[in-house]
């Protein structure tokens, strides 16, 4: 019985599998004149191409685009296998990458942040202040409870736990590991000469550590464990304040404590703004200036200058254009935290979105 | 050469896709990881320490392979994540899955025989991703608050039962062997049940016949002809956990660069390591990492084997006693 239960399950796999096949066909048939683009990548970036692509599909009628949630390195490899037309990423490519791959594009969509969470059971209602040089401290496990003086120092007048602190980190590749161990890195030497920064990094053995899987399993890992701190894209700022956690003021490099707010995100991008070199590869993390808040980055897509051929490329010539124009209004934007590009980013976009050709 | 029918023909070339498979699988791994296999010596194996180096850096020459600075694969506190959390999967599931066997094939009442067992066999068809968020929403949070608790209360004098030693969070080495154990429990139970089924009547009726107990028949007469189904079942079953990845990594607590030190203590399987490490590792310039991915796949690939292996020279023995 069991037997034909599972082969009855196969047949209408397939079934269902021909009708999918079958339907793509006439849909081809009826849609002649039409190019399909293939978006995928970035986790965090996927909510947010979902918002877009309806109305880009509206503006343009005769594209299509399917996204795909995958992860940041994933999307640079198939953009550059051009397995896809379009690498969603939370980090830029690095000069090695690049070299290899001269043809390849960064182009930023979007301006991102992430905050410092945590599940303080009776201060999450307060704004914890916190340093790269003590975030390094809980990360390498120097520094193991929440009344330790390095805290306490930061925060004088708050009655702080004597609890252990579970430091939580990610388990995949992500965006977030990358700009968290930027800031790390940037901020406190001894970290940038041990662990350094990347989508993954080698996590230092801390006994009462905790890894989680996705930005979700982040927050999950923050609600069942009262004293455990993680780092935590904006994206998910509605799942985390309805949590009820709290969120960290961070020290910039100007040594000012900040929140994430639209203020103090588009403070530090504007400080790098005129940084950005023509190729847009560039860290906004730890940025100079009193108001700056010290971890925010550019979301990119990542695109092969030569494209197939001159639908497709003209295609993605106005996904892209859409995007980092219309796209970046704050009806879009708003609903996953995300910031506006700077006028002169967008300059600096168009240049090289028009090297794309067919 | 009369036996050469196309018929016959065709079905030694459907038969040999399987090994023709295994073996295009295994010559792949190889083939891909060598360079991995080289840089990585037999202190892949060894060590514990990980790290894909700064993929941001320009990649330098080390041992005369082009690698990331700072990258080192060492893959033990994978090997022994998986393999501690499979045995112990299989510890939790044998049992349960004997008395669940023995109790539809011998003391289930006969209408409810076929909705229980049917219940059993839809267990074998959750799709692992499933037993991941029920571990993350209601496995997890039950071992810090509940099952953790109760082990350190009672056995709590050795260092490896107790909690306190740990994150506490609930994720970890018992949290992915209750996952899998449950997973594996419907394949060795059904298996089992079926095995059962197929005993002979007179050989438990002759037992009765003797005055054995119902408990003397079961251990006595009815396992001990079930041995080789048993054993071949837990083999397969044990397969499953060494594999199973996602279910795994959503509530393993992603150990990395340490041994578990306590049954509460986060790990990482070697099959879950390589999903979560994918993505990343695709940055890598030299590629390096990548290949050393698929080099913990041949390995994990060469574990199964062994311990596959290991299992049936285990079942044949067993045969060879009962012989005697």
């Amino acid at each position: 019985m069991r037997f034909d239960q599972s082969m009855r399950y196969v047949a209408l796999r397939r079934a269902a599998a021909a009708m999918v096949l079958v339907a793509g066909l006439g849909m081809g048939v009826a849609r002649a004149a039409s190019v399909t683009l293939t978006e995928t990548g970035s986790t965090l970036l996927y909510p947010l191409f979902n918002i877009w692509v309806p109305p880009f599909e509206k503006a343009h009628p005769g594209i299509r685009v399917t996204t795909q949630g995958t992860g940041s390195g994933t999307g640079i490899a198939q953009a550059i296998s051009g397995l896809v037309q379009i690498g969603a990423s939370d980090a830029y490519m690095s000069d090695a990458q690049l070299k290899q791959h001269p043809d390849i594009l960064n182009i930023p969509l979007a301006i991102s942040a992430q905050a410092i969470n945590y599940n303080l059971p009776g201060l999450n209602n307060r704004h914890l202040k916190l340093s790269g040089p003590v975030l390094a401290g809980i990360y390498t496990g120097k520094i193991t409870r929440w009344n330790d003086p390095a805290i306490e120092k930061l925060n004088p007048g708050v009655a702080l736990p004597n609890h252990k602190i579970i430091p939580v980190h990610r388990t995949d590749g992500s965006g977030d590991t990358f700009i968290f161990s930027q800031y790390l890195s940037f901020s406190t030497p001894s970290w940038a000469n041990s662990v350094g920064y990347g989508t993954t990094v080698s996590w230092p053995a801390v006994p009462g550590g905790l890894g989680a899987q996705g930005n979700p399993g982040m927050v999950e890992a923050l609600k069942q464990n009262p004293y455990a701190i993680a780092y935590i894209g904006v994206s998910f700022h509605a799942e985390v304040s309805r949590a009820h956690l709290g969120k960290a003021m961070l020290e910039n490099r100007a040594g000012h404590f900040v929140l994430p707010t639209a203020q103090t995100i588009s403070a530090a991008a504007g400080e790098l703004v005129s940084k950005t070199p023509a190729d847009e590869r560039i860290s906004l993390v730890f940025a100079p200036g009193a108001d700056s808040y010290p971890i925010i980055n550019y979301e990119y897509a990542i695109v092969n200058a030569r494209q197939p051929n001159a639908e497709t490329a003209n295609a993605v010539k106005a996904l892209l254009t859409w995007a980092s124009n219309e796209g970046n209004n704050p009806q879009y934007l708003k609903q996953v935290e995300f910031m506006a590009l700077p006028a002169s980013i967008k300059t600096l976009s168009a240049d090289q979105i028009a090297k794309i050709h067919g | 050469m009369k036996n050469l029918t196309p018929f016959r023909l065709s079905l030694a070339g459907l038969a040999l896709i399987i090994p023709g498979a295994l073996i295009a699988i295994v010559f792949f791994l190889t083939t891909y990881s060598w360079k991995a296999i080289g840089f990585n010596g037999f202190g892949f194996l060894g060590t514990i320490n990980w790290s894909l180096g700064n993929l941001y850096a320009n990649p330098v020459h080390q041992h005369g392979y082009l690698v990331p600075p700072g990258a080192k694969y060492g893959i033990l506190a994978f090997i022994v994540g998986t393999l501690l959390s499979s045995f112990l999967a299989i510890l939790f599931a044998v049992p349960i899955s004997i008395g669940t066997a023995m109790f539809l094939a011998e003391k289930a009442p006969a209408n409810l025989r076929a909705p229980l067992t049917m219940i059993v066999e839809l267990v074998a068809v959750v799709p692992s991703v499933v037993f991941g968020l029920w571990g993350i929403f209601v496995l997890v949070p039950l071992i810090a608050h509940v099952i953790g608790p109760a082990i350190t209360a009672t056995l709590g004098f050795i260092p490896f039962f107790n909690m306190n030693n740990s994150t506490g969070s609930g994720y970890g080495l018992l949290a992915a062997s209750i996952v899998l154990a449950l997973m594996i429990t419907p394949i060795i139970a059904t298996t089992l049940y079926d095995a059962l089924n197929q005993v002979p009547r007179e050989l438990r009726e002759s037992a009765y016949a003797l005055g054995a107990t119902h408990f003397e028949v079961a251990t006595g007469t009815m396992l001990p002809t079930v041995r080789v189904t048993l054993i071949g079942a837990i083999v397969l079953a044990l397969g499953r956990a060494l594999g199973e990845t996602m279910a795994v990594l959503m509530v393993s607590g992603g150990a990395l660069n340490y041994l578990p030190g306590t049954l509460f203590t986060p790990i990482s399987t070697m099959a879950a390591f390589i999903l979560s490490q994918l993505d990343s590792a695709l940055q890598d310039p030299s590629e390096m990492a990548v290949k050393s991915l698929a080099e913990i796949a041949l390995v994990l690939f060469l574990i199964t084997v062994i311990v596959n292996a290991a299992a049936r020279l285990l079942a044949r023995g067993t045969v060879r006693v009962a012989q005697l």
